[in-house]
């Protein structure tokens, strides 16, 4: 049998793997263009950190608390990691769009700070005897691994996106004026905050949303590589943001592909392949660099 | 009429940076905002337009609302490798007029280009932004402020690194503007041939020596004033209907003389 006919054949397994990092690909690839524009790419990093703070924390209280995770209906709906990776990572958005009044401490200082914290936080959780035989299990819902992925994950996607998607087709100019020029915006009437966090937590909620699918690094590589790449060929924000999303979803589709022929790490075969749409954008950089 | 007023205003990001002040933006005037670098200058443009909130006084609007205001941000604060085009960040003065939940449509279009056409670089519209040179770039970003439709034009160090003869033809057209529009401006720039000739009313700002003064231009474009506020001999000369200024060797501050009566004065 053929590499893609081996493929198709095993394509029960695969569809909702695929779909998820199909989908997962196209909404961060989408908001990336905001996120490199804006230089925040770090907040990627930082939001889906403190996301999986949520989820320890989740699991650390169901466990001081004496819940079963195991028990069918045991864990009561308030204490489901969702939850608690999406209050988390909301939570950080809006302490992101807040602007430093502190000299000494800029914007990125914060955003550092809440990626060290929440790095360690995740890390002492996990480690704690409290949760020991869940950590596998932590792990897994913590930071996905594009393979397995269950269909209220898809779901979970597809509700984050559409609103995402209402969200900017509302509310477009506004988000694009506060993030080119908020000093601007805020002296002609525009609510600044309210939009960067609006913005922010779209950010948040789909980061969090999509690092359980798919896992952290496919997430924070298709908030930036798409984006990167689709802004050094293009010089028209219009044509930037579909070219962004094009990149991210043929990488994930074809990155998932190439794993299955080739047996390699799916997260990781995304991201390299995700990285060869950079090659356009830094020739001309090239070329431009030599003249 | 006046259109934004304070009020024994107390500026300043923790402590403040002047004495309290009071100051008011009338209607049809051009009030321009001198001081050297660091002066606080921007920080009494944010506190005038809300953006910074005050440490003691009061932010007052006569009218009972804020006026529109179209503001030209300092050029060098804006990133111009956003991938734009000039007719994108001309129809961004528009967002507010529009409110939210509605499109750009036909006729903003129509009124930014016709903005774009008024500031004389009409055929720009379609460029993107980082094709632009300084000096069109700063050309667009006032476009941008008059099709937001204001009331009140506000330009923060509009003329910095332009030569001579383009920051008089910048000056000329927002005098121009301000005429066709009826409108007020606030100028904020640390160049004194800016104000000169241009500014109906000048608020002289220095935080270093705690000096706030505001009154009719030929009252403040004095050598003893502009003297005080550089802490140098300030010589002022009338040239062909022009005002000339030429800065001299530094002079102690006993020198530079007291204020002189008729201004008013709020100096610490």
């Amino acid at each position: 049998m053929t590499g893609f006919a081996e493929f198709w054949a095993g394509r029960e397994l695969w569809r909702e793997p695929l779909v998820a990092g199909m989908l997962a690909s196209g909404l961060l690839s989408y908001l990336g263009v905001f996120v490199v524009l804006k230089r925040m790419v770090f907040v990627s990093a930082a939001l889906s950190e403190i996301s999986g703070v949520g989820v320890a924390t989740a699991f650390f209280v169901g466990a001081v608390a004496g819940i079963d995770p195991h028990t069918h209906g045991a864990v009561p709906i308030i204490l489901e990691p969702v939850w608690f990776s999406l209050v988390f990572a909301c939570a950080a958005a809006a302490l992101f769009s807040l602007r430093p009044g502190h000299r000494k401490l800029a914007a990125e200082t914060i955003v550092g700070l809440g990626y060290i914290v929440a790095s360690a936080l995740v890390l002492a959780i996990l480690n704690s005897p409290r949760i020991a035989q869940e950590a596998h299990a932590v792990g897994d819902i913590l930071f996905g691994n594009a393979v397995t992925v269950p269909r209220a994950q898809i779901y979970a996607l597809a509700a984050a996106g559409a609103a995402a998607v209402l969200a900017h087709v509302l509310f477009f100019k506004e988000l694009l004026f506060v993030s080119y020029d908020p000093e601007t915006a805020v002296v002609q009437g525009v609510r600044v905050f309210r939009y960067e966090t609006l913005l922010n937590v779209i950010i948040a909620v789909v980061i969090s949303v999509a690092t359980r699918a798919v896992g952290a690094l496919p997430v924070f590589a298709f908030t930036v590589i798409p984006a990167a790449a689709a802004l050094m060929v293009t010089e028209n924000i219009r044509a930037t943001m579909p070219l962004a999303v094009i990149f991210g979803v043929v990488s994930a589709a074809l990155g998932y592909y190439v794993s299955w022929i080739e047996q390699l790490p799916t997260g990781a075969t995304m991201v390299v392949v995700a990285s060869v749409f950079l090659l356009p954008g830094l020739a001309r950089l090239a070329r431009r660099s030599t003249i | 009429m006046d259109l934004v007023r304070l009020e024994r205003a107390v500026i300043g990001y923790r402590t403040p940076l002047l004495p309290p002040l009071a100051l008011s933006v009338h209607s049809g005037t051009t009030l321009g905002v001198l001081g050297p670098n660091g002066a606080g200058k921007t920080a009494l443009l944010k506190s005038m337009l809300g953006l910074l909130p005050l440490l003691g006084g009061r932010l007052v609007f006569p009218t009972g609302r804020p006026p529109r205001v179209g503001y030209v941000p300092q050029r060098d604060r804006l990133d111009q490798s956003w991938p734009l085009s000039v007719l994108d960040v001309v129809l961004m003065g528009r967002t507010s007029l529009l409110g939210p939940l509605r499109r750009f449509g036909a006729e903003d279009r129509k009124r930014s280009r016709e903005a774009l056409e008024e500031i004389g670089v009409g055929e720009l519209a379609d460029r993107p932004l980082y094709a632009l040179s300084g000096g069109q770039h700063q050309r667009v970003l006032i476009a941008r402020a008059i099709a937001a439709e204001p009331e009140l034009l506000v330009l923060d160090e509009p003329t910095s690194a332009m030569d001579p003869a383009a920051e008089r033809v910048l000056l000329e057209l927002v005098e121009r503007l301000k005429r066709a529009h009826n409108l007020s401006v606030v100028l904020v720039t640390h160049q004194l041939t800016a104000v000169a000739g241009f500014a109906t009313e000048v608020a002289l700002v220095d935080r270093a020596r705690g000096l706030f003064e505001v009154g009719p231009a030929r009252e403040m474009m004095t050598p003893e004033r502009l003297g005080r506020l550089y802490g140098r001999e300030v010589r002022v000369a009338e040239l062909g209907g022009q005002i000339a200024i030429v800065i001299g060797p530094p002079v102690d501050e006993a020198r530079a003389g007291r204020p002189e009566s008729g201004a008013r004065e709020e100096a610490g």
